[in-house]
């Protein structure tokens, strides 16, 4: 058998893209091969370290699971994309204020789910936080300064949503 | 990954046709968290894939008359925000524990179904709460009871030239009287192979448990009703005596291994503690 590439239009990072995929490639090695984007990571290739989240129509899913070819006409976001015009996303500013990586190995997937999280609920309790990020893997820091930053980014918005 | 065709049909006929012109060769796929990495690590073949996403047959959550009728397509994540199913407890609690808040967004309930881990989440309480799989090929669309679907690790009763359209649970009412828990035991907070995984669904009348089904995962090669459990139980006052009985009879006919995760000794004394805990917690839901 020889496959063939089919031509597919993706959105991502607000830029429409042209993309040329084999049916098997994966989107992870679409954006870290074919775009250079290589903020969203391989840790485990199975689903199970988080590594790879991005978000595709607005939701976090995992990129080492996720062909290519599925996300014709849809809208992609990686760690890339976060920051607008040069100005960070509260979530890059809370992380950056709290330190809260060590390697950074886990930081674009850790950061990409704290968005998604703030996304759907503005105003985490640490319980919430703690339950959100479960999928996320962090082998350097404990967490604990992660879950700091995803708190603070919180407050930010909810600050800036209140001026 | 190995090289095989995606086709993308776009409506159900097109994917029943696309399934018995090659199978078995030939594959459906839904949310590919589990089809994925069985491709890569070669546990799975197919030569062609045929991609569910585009079907809208297969989405949706409807009720009808006395049934709720769950889309195969159904995400996990979906799942848990549907208005319609904030009444099924079991369910929704297997949903929260689903392997991650990633993989939920993707994941489907006929994936699940279809996958058929003995380990595998919703299907103890797809079990408790009695649900219908509807199966539908070329020439007919029929529907199998639940605990007739599983017939051994990873076997099902679906034919190659089938999907799972739907999910079928009755509405039990009055709703104040019946409720359902589950648990899942595993090693760690997300992506865990459960251990042991106990759900109850439970009728209740006055002091006496009226009916009862209990879902068990990882204790058998297939997820498995507590049929001699649920005798104990059926019919009998709620008290500690039946809750302690029940949970001997059930940690004896199940049929645990030992394996890297748990020993069967292990998996047997967590059944015997499990059990009356989800039963005590279904029972405080309907006072």
């Amino acid at each position: 058998m020889s496959m063939q590439t089919k031509t597919i239009h993706v959105t991502l990072n607000g830029e429409r893209r042209e993309w040329h995929v084999y049916p098997n490639e994966l989107l992870l090695n679409v954006l870290r091969e074919h775009e250079f984007l290589t903020g969203t990571k391989y840790g485990c290739g199975i689903g199970e370290c988080g590594a790879c989240t991005v978000h595709v129509n607005g939701e976090p899913v995992l990129a080492c699971l996720t062909l290519a070819i599925a996300c014709e006409n849809k809208t992609i976001l990686s760690v890339e994309g976060l920051a607008r015009n040069g100005k960070l996303d509260a979530t890059q500013t809370a992380f950056l204020d709290q330190t809260a990586f060590q390697c950074g190995f886990c930081t674009p997937d850790m950061i990409l789910m704290t968005r998604a999280l703030l996304n759907e609920i503005p105003n985490p309790t640490e319980e919430q936080v703690r339950d959100y990020l479960r999928g996320n893997l962090c082998r350097c820091t404990g967490y604990a300064s992660i879950v700091r930053a995803a708190l603070e980014a919180a407050a930010i918005e909810q600050n800036a949503a209140g001026q | 990954m190995r090289e095989f065709d995606l086709l993308q049909p776009t409506d159900l006929s097109d994917a029943l046709d696309a399934l018995a012109a090659n199978s078995p060769a030939t594959r459906p796929l839904a949310g590919g968290t589990d089809m994925l990495v069985d491709l890569r690590s070669k546990r799975a073949q197919a030569d062609v894939l045929v991609s569910l996403q585009n079907v809208p047959e297969l989405h949706g959550i409807t009720r009808d008359n006395g049934t709720l009728r769950i889309g195969a397509a159904t995400t996990i994540a979906q799942f848990l925000r549907d208005p319609l199913l904030t009444q099924y407890d079991a369910l929704r609690q297997a949903a929260f524990v689903f392997a991650n808040p990633m993989i939920r967004n993707s994941a489907t309930i006929a994936g699940n179904i279809s996958s058929a881990s003995p380990a595998g989440d919703m299907l103890p309480p797809l079990l408790a709460l009695d649900a219908q799989i509807e199966l539908t090929g070329k020439s007919e669309t029929r529907t199998i009871p639940i605990h007739e679907f599983f017939l051994g690790p990873r076997k099902t009763a679906r034919r190659p030239d089938e999907l799972i359209t739907a999910i079928k649970i009755p509405i039990s009412s009055p709703q104040s009287t019946v409720s359902s828990s589950f648990y899942k035991l595993g090693l760690r907070q997300a992506d865990a192979i459960s251990l042991v995984s106990v759900a109850v669904w439970l009728q209740q009348d006055g002091d006496t448990i009226r009916e009862v089904r209990i879902g068990l995962g990882a204790v058998a090669p297939r997820p498995v009703r507590a049929t001699c459990a649920e005798e104990i139980l059926r019919g009998q006052l709620y008290n500690e005596t039946n809750l302690k009985e029940a949970a001997r009879v059930a940690s004896e006919e199940c049929s645990p291994i030992d394996d890297l995760r748990a020993s069967a000794k292990y998996r047997r004394r967590m059944i015997a503690v499990y059990l009356p805990r989800m039963v005590e917690q279904a029972w405080s839901k309907t006072l």
